[in-house]
């Protein structure tokens, strides 16, 4: 038989290239099926910023060594840097079908886990003279900017943003991957990493758009938000979600045409993505945050324009924010005028449990695991 | 590839710097960087560019054995020894070797095929002294961790060059699934990869012999 020539043999390179890539499309597309999805709406014009989600989601999860500077949940204020901070120019999730590049973040940059003069203060004697400060003087932290907000006053604003994974359909992680190691539980479309799997890679946390995904130092692999599956699996809400005085986090399943997230995302599309244009379809959703008016020149308000510029609030949540913003405003002066609005009835949340969808059992009354 | 039969003790030959070395005829190996095209991700393919991949070119190799002992001595010139994860952002240096376990002639580039599995030793800076890691695959992304690990390495960094000596049992008979047998006598085909951390190289992105060589264990 003749040798191939070179052109030949690039031609067979191509179409196996060609086969292999359909294979592993068609690997991840198995990863990422699932019969139901969970989702979470939340109600930024709720949210007090108190951390109280940040410190249930780190008290239950990320105490282990090498976790001590992941913040599964945060909370930071907007417009403002983040967490990591700059994450939004930090690239990642798709442009159309396309994968965009991305960059991992510094343990600097998403804050590391300060040390504090406990001894000194508490136990040295020192109690009357020196304060209870971090070591080592950092200038980051995971709210560093917290309250800075923007604009001029008498024009100044801010508003929290709760962030977790967004368990997102098309998940960047899961694509990224070159082990398949992340994949979608079928059940109820949680994005989880397999700690067998993985080997600490990190394409997942370069191409995640959110930056929601951690590096375990100490052990080599990556770590994200599971959604608290262990609760849900057992009826109960994550624990960012029960915990939350604002009572601003729903959950449920997104198909669930009688409950509040089908009603606030598909019937009344007042729920949006942060950041939708990053292509990975996020399963998190914001009520974006109305605001009073603003000043004008000469101190008189000026019902025309909104504190919050829209502007910013499309660059977040797209075009599709304005649309919101007018029918929960709509439905504000329906209730105001004495009228009854459905959609600030769910809202309201009359009855806290109505949150949570099905998911509404007490985690004090499960039995705990013997340690 | 000829793997002389040398007498010499695992102790010995398992530094890198032993001066049974130094007689030891080395062999250039060409690198080149993995294709892109193959890789099992559609972001590794989006967000690299092939001619900054496998920053290491150039490889030496020497083999021997001593009737019961085979030793590989991997050597390259490299700047920065990247020896411990320090951060998100850094990867250390590592390398390692493949050899099909049952024979035939699996493609290289797709780290072997369901028919015909890959067996690669892999070491890394940061793996604790004396270790190397035992592994097995069969195609792109398949690659598993073997439990127990047969195989021993040492390295050095010295005025820029990287040094690593593999170390394992000619037959490893209790992993007949997951490592290659050898014994004096075998041809084998053999491959191998240099990942450079300071070019954040890591699992696939690496560089590799693009063609299998020939290896004869001499008996």
């Amino acid at each position: 038989m003749a040798a191939l020539t070179e052109e030949e043999k690039q031609r067979q390179k191509e179409q196996r290239a060609k086969e292999l890539a359909a294979e592993a499309k068609s690997q991840k597309a198995k990863l990422k099926e699932c019969e139901r999805q969970i989702a979470m709406v939340f109600d930024l014009n709720k949210c007090l910023g108190c951390q109280t989600c940040v410190v249930a989601c780190k008290t239950l999860w990320t105490r282990d060594e090498g976790m001590e500077y992941m913040w599964w949940a945060t909370v930071n204020t907007q417009p403002g840097k983040g967490t990591p901070k700059d994450w939004e120019q930090m690239g990642g999730g798709f442009r159309g079908e396309e994968p965009r590049p991305g960059n991992l973040p510094t343990t600097r940059e998403f804050g590391e886990a300060w040390e504090f003069n406990y001894e000194e203060v508490f136990f040295g004697g020192k109690g009357n003279t020196v304060h209870l400060q971090p070591k080592g003087n950092p200038d980051w932290g995971p709210n560093w900017d917290e309250d800075q907000g923007g604009g001029q006053y008498p024009n100044s604003f801010y508003f929290y943003l709760p962030r977790i994974c967004n368990h997102c359909t098309e998940p960047a992680c899961l694509d990224a991957c070159p082990r398949n190691a992340i994949y979608k539980r079928p059940e109820d479309g949680i994005v989880v990493i397999s700690e067998e799997r993985c080997k600490g890679y990190r394409f997942c946390v370069e191409a995640c758009p959110y930056k929601k995904i951690y590096y375990n130092l100490a052990r080599n692999i990556a770590q994200k938000c599971i959604s608290c599956y262990p609760r849900i699996e057992e009826g109960v809400p994550p624990a960012c979600a029960w915990q939350c005085p604002g009572r601003m986090r729903f959950v449920g399943f997104l198909d669930n045409e009688q409950g509040p997230i089908y009603k606030l995302v598909k019937q009344w599309k007042v729920a949006l993505p942060l950041h939708g244009d990053r292509g990975t379809k996020a399963n998190v959703y914001y009520i974006p945050p109305i605001s009073p008016p603003r000043f004008d020149a000469s101190g008189n308000i000026d019902e025309s324009k909104p504190r919050i510029p829209t502007e910013y609030l499309k660059y977040l949540f797209g075009e599709e924010v304005e649309a919101a913003l007018a029918t929960l405003q709509a439905e504000m002066a329906k209730t105001k005028a004495g009228g009854k609005s459905e959609l600030m009835d769910t809202l309201i949340v009359y009855e806290w449990k109505t949150l949570f969808g099905p998911f509404r059992t007490d985690p004090a009354t499960l039995q705990r695991p013997k340690a | 590839m000829q793997c002389a039969k040398v007498t010499a003790s695992r102790g010995q030959l398992l530094d890198p710097a032993a001066a049974e070395w130094a007689s030891i005829r080395g062999e250039s190996v060409k690198m080149s960087a993995t294709p892109l095209a193959n890789q099992p991700s559609e972001y590794i393919k989006a967000s690299r560019d092939e001619k900054q991949v496998g920053k290491v070119r150039d490889l030496t190799v020497q083999t021997v054995h001593n009737g019961s002992d085979i030793f590989f001595r991997l050597s390259w010139e490299d700047a920065t020894n990247n020896v411990e994860t320090t951060d998100i952002t850094t990867f250390v240096d590592g390398c390692g070797i493949a050899i099909p376990i049952k024979g035939g002639d699996p493609p290289i580039d797709e780290m072997g095929s369901k028919d015909y599995p890959v067996n690669a030793w892999f070491w890394r800076a940061d793996y604790e002294d004396g270790t190397a890691r035992n592994t097995f695959a069969k195609g792109l992304g398949t690659t598993e961790f073997s439990k127990d690990s047969p195989i021993q390495a040492k390295a050095t960094w010295q005025n820029g060059t990287w040094a690593v000596v593999f170390a394992r049992a000619l037959a490893v008979p209790e992993q007949k699934d997951e490592a290659v047998q050898l014994a004096e006598g075998s041809a084998v085909k053999i491959g191998f990869a240099v990942w450079e951390g300071s070019n954040g190289e890591r699992a696939g992105v690496k560089s590799f012999s693009k063609e299998w060589l020939d290896l004869t264990v001499e008996a």
